[in-house]
């Protein structure tokens, strides 16, 4: 499993999956509305791949054109956003979310601060649930997974062996 | 007085309706959501003991796991819900207006990223700078639906 240079990531079903040769740029979170929206979320993660160094490994991307300018990237079969792409530039930007490790890319500025929610930096502060009373949950989740793993895999859909 | 809460996927194609009182909005930061979202932790709102109806097209449904259906826009990939056996929770940025819905407690901080609490700390920019950069955003036209109902779908093209 040991990844190739460069990142890989995917939707999380694992019918599409990406790589990009090298390194991502401008990491950054971006709070605008068309972001939110297109994200079910209160900013997105993104960061641009040179398109020469970029390659889709399995499946096809569905596209929204959410202005002229610019089409995002999806996954049909479960819907993750994957793509935030300028058709006729030299780059393609992911969302960070999608890499199999997330951890890796940190971001290094926000965008579109206008439609930031007002209160996004009390994020960090918010009380954490305790484990509890969810673990039975938690396990019967864990077993049955239907999520592709955070690496390539020979063969989707994946053969039904869950440990 | 029952309070009344819309919203929808990025598209138009699918648009849903909340009444009632929404206290448990959360983020949880498990691997799971996290790829779902394409993002570092899904934001959800219950809907427990509220009345949440579709009032707009259907939403597709992936099967995360045995307990859970992910339902997302089919035309344009919004992740919309999280539908567990206790009840759906929808996506905080799917409703016209996610500031009113603040989350108030975290789940799945094991798999937390750990910037992610100083990410509101990064420089940060507003739309018109990016102009320097990349000078379409100020002629930019917006197909995304707007933060309201509308009477018909798909829109009128007469852009």
């Amino acid at each position: 499993m040991t990844p190739k240079a460069g990142y890989s990531g995917g939707c999380q079903c694992g019918a599409v999956r990406y790589q990009a040769a090298t390194e991502l740029g401008y990491p950054h979170l971006c709070h605008c509305r068309m972001c939110q929206k297109a994200s079910g979320n209160y900013a997105l993660p993104l960061a641009s791949a040179k398109r020469a160094d970029f390659e889709l490994t399995r499946g096809e991307p569905s596209w929204f054109h959410s202005s002229d300018l610019v089409r995002r990237g999806f996954c049909g079969t479960c819907g993750t956003p994957l793509f935030y792409d300028i058709p006729g530039t030299d780059f393609i930007n992911v969302t960070l979310g999608s890499l199999d490790e997330p951890m890796a890319v940190q971001p290094v500025a926000q965008s579109n601060l206008a439609a930031k929610m007002p209160w996004f930096h009390a994020l960090d502060v918010l009380p954490v649930e305790p484990d509890g009373d969810e673990a039975e949950r938690t396990e019967a989740i864990r077993s049955s997974n239907h999520q592709h793993p955070d690496y390539d895999t020979q063969t989707w859909p994946q053969e039904k062996s869950h440990d | 007085m029952s309070v009344t809460y819309t919203g929808g996927c990025q598209c138009g194609a699918v648009r849903f309706r909340v009444r009632g009182e929404l206290k448990d909005a959360s983020i949880c930061h498990c691997r799971m959501c996290q790829k779902a979202f394409g993002a570092y932790y899904a934001p959800l709102v219950s809907t427990r003991g509220a009345e949440l109806v579709w009032t707009r097209g259907e939403r597709k449904t992936f099967r995360s796991s045995n307990f859970v259906e992910r339902g997302f826009c089919g035309d344009c990939g919004t992740p919309l819900t999280y539908e567990a056996p206790d009840g759906v929770a929808v996506a905080a940025g799917a409703f016209d207006d996610p500031s009113l819905l603040p989350p108030v407690v975290q789940y799945g901080t094991e798999a937390k990223i750990g910037f992610v609490d100083r990410l509101h700390q990064l420089p940060g920019h507003r739309t018109e700078e990016d102009a320097e950069q990349a000078p379409f955003v100020l002629e930019l036209v917006s197909y995304q639906h707007p933060d309201h109902d509308t009477a018909t779908w798909p829109p009128e093209t007469d852009k």
